[in-house]
């Protein structure tokens, strides 16, 4: 028997590939891998993002030295250095302290910068100094003691440890994340419920052919065995053509979100874990396609014969 | 009586009081009890319209009874689960009055079919369907679509693929209806030494003279009862020409 032999093309019993049916699922996985591509690089971003805020953010605090109000600018600003010196030297004295250190005026002017432009005397303008204080790993303050402790030093000391508008952002994340993953399981339900409808008509049309695999012995799973391949293969299929427009789609979101300022958003960074993920999605549709197809054959097999 | 004879532990199919209906019409089939023991043949008689189809899609597992008791190789059908169905399928072959063959697949295909099914290595389904294929003088025609052959030889495609497996049970509706006489012959004769290797074989027939040419027993349905007729002595004894 050589491979030209014709009888090894074997033909299946069920002529499931030349139909439109095909097409129509292949268009619909391709949307939903193209949608759910998008939707996942949103919710592993903001993950990543919060991630990110976590590590950078909630390992520090900043203590604010509010300017002294005088008529004598220069000597304002002496007093508010004096006032920022002796806060300094208590934030240094703090076990949970790992690094203390006070913004000088060009880092100042920087921040400055989008709000007043360049060209700034910091020396004229009575501005709050600023120490950033990078806190041990792990190390949890007592946040109000500090607080109240620091206005003992220093009327003029408040203390920030961004939590409150962290939260802020964390809880518009998480909204944002919920957003996100209940548009994945619409995806996901909305294709599987086109998988189990086609499924079904298909089966209807078939029937005549699924009567005689029957009397001839077939298992429902032989039955199933056919439309689960088919609809592997299209799954697979969907899904690249769906990754092939999403990967782009990602790419340009991803320029544009850089362009904002304040480096909020450009922290949304995908790790090569998270690109991994979402190369392999075809993978994945093509095995939610062909798990759909199969236990709808069968379920569908016993209510009809 | 010929009924208790027929009743014995050897049966292969064994019917209760079987009764079949189609929702909630009329009983098609009542009261139907009997057994056919293994290696039996047997014809089954009736006009159009008697239910002869209707006993066969039971015998062949295709429909449960509505009432009654019915067992295949001597299990319930009532009470066996569905993937437990299916193997006893397997050991039952069915030739249809109207083929019913996949017409997209080749007269190969469509022969291999209950082989495939059973999960046969192709080498092995190879061998035996090109071997059928000769037999029934359809080996030209292997690799043709069945939609492009002719009735007798979607007939003897049918047959082919009925007995392809050496079924315990061969259930054949009209088989030798679209074929010309000698093929009749032919096919008759395959299926008698299917029967004499111990294939029970039952034969739903219109034709008189099948059934009078061949001594086997009869069960003959009217008014949705079934009644046996045994074959007369001297037809025996003609059975013998065809051994």
């Amino acid at each position: 028997m050589t491979r030209n032999d014709p009888l090894i093309a074997r033909k299946q019993e069920l002529p499931l590939k030349d139909n439109s049916t095909c097409l129509f699922l292949k268009v619909m996985i391709s949307i939903a891998v193209f949608l759910f591509a998008v939707t996942l690089a949103g919710v592993l971003s903001i993950n990543s993002m919060l991630g990110a805020w976590n590590s950078s953010i909630l390992g520090s605090l900043t203590v604010q030295i509010m300017p002294v109000n005088h008529a004598d600018a220069e000597k304002a600003r002496k007093e508010t250095l004096e006032h920022q010196d002796k806060v300094i030297a208590f934030l240094k004295t703090l076990p949970e302290a790992e690094h203390v250190v006070a913004l000088n005026d060009s880092q100042l002017q920087d921040l400055l910068r989008p709000w007043l432009g360049d060209g700034i005397e910091m020396r004229n303008l009575p501005t709050p100094r600023l120490i950033d204080v990078r806190l041990k790993k792990d190390a949890k303050p007592d946040y109000a003691k500090l607080a109240e402790k620091l206005a003992e030093i220093s009327p003029l000391a408040s203390l920030d440890n961004h939590k409150l508008w962290l939260d802020k952002l964390v809880k518009f994340a998480d909204g944002l994340k919920m957003l996100a993953m209940s548009t994945l399981v619409l995806v996901i339900a909305i294709t599987s419920g086109a998988i189990f409808y086609t499924t079904q008509t298909n089966l209807g049309l078939h029937r005549d052919i699924i009567e005689i695999l029957h009397i001839m012995g077939a298992k429902d799973t032989y039955v199933a065995q056919q439309y689960a391949k088919r609809d592997a293969w299209l799954g697979f299929v969907g899904g690249c053509i769906g990754l092939f427009f999403a990967v782009p789609t990602i790419f340009m979101i991803a320029g544009l979100a850089a362009q904002i300022e304040g480096g909020i958003i450009s922290e949304a960074r995908l790790s090569w874990f998270s690109w991994g993920l979402i190369l392999s999605l075809p993978l994945f549709s093509s095995f939610a396609a062909m798990t759909t197809a199969y236990y709808t054959v069968k379920r569908t097999l016993e209510k009809m014969m | 009586m010929l009924q208790d004879t027929l009743k014995n532990e050897q049966a292969i199919i064994d019917m209760k009081n079987v009764g079949i209906r189609y929702d909630q019409g009329p009983e098609i089939l009542s009261d139907i009890t009997i057994a056919l023991k293994r290696g039996s043949f047997h014809f089954l008689t009736g006009k159009s319209g008697a239910g002869k189809t209707s006993l066969l899609s039971m015998m062949y597992l295709a429909q449960k009874p509505s009432r009654g008791t019915l067992n295949v190789f001597g299990k319930n059908v009532n009470f066996t689960d569905r993937d437990s169905l299916a193997l006893l399928r397997r050991r039952i072959g069915v030739v249809f009055q109207d083929f019913r063959l996949i017409e997209h697949l080749s007269a190969f295909d469509n022969v291999a079919l209950p082989l495939r099914v059973c999960g046969m290595n192709e080498k092995e389904i190879r061998k035996r369907v090109k071997e059928l294929l000769q037999w029934v003088e359809l080996d030209k025609h292997m690799l043709d679509k069945t939609s492009t052959l002719s009735g007798g030889e979607k007939q003897r495609i049918a047959i082919a693929r009925a007995v392809i497996s050496r079924p315990d049970i061969l259930l054949a509706d009209e088989p030798t209806g679209n074929v010309d006489s000698d093929i009749a012959v032919k096919l008759m004769k395959l299926l008698v030494e299917l029967n004499k290797l111990g294939t029970t074989v039952v034969i739903a027939t219109h034709s008189e003279k099948l059934v009078n040419d061949f001594a086997y027993p009869r069960l003959h349905l009217q008014n949705g009862g079934l009644s046996v007729v045994m074959p007369r002595e001297s037809l025996i004894r003609g059975a013998k020409l065809y051994d």
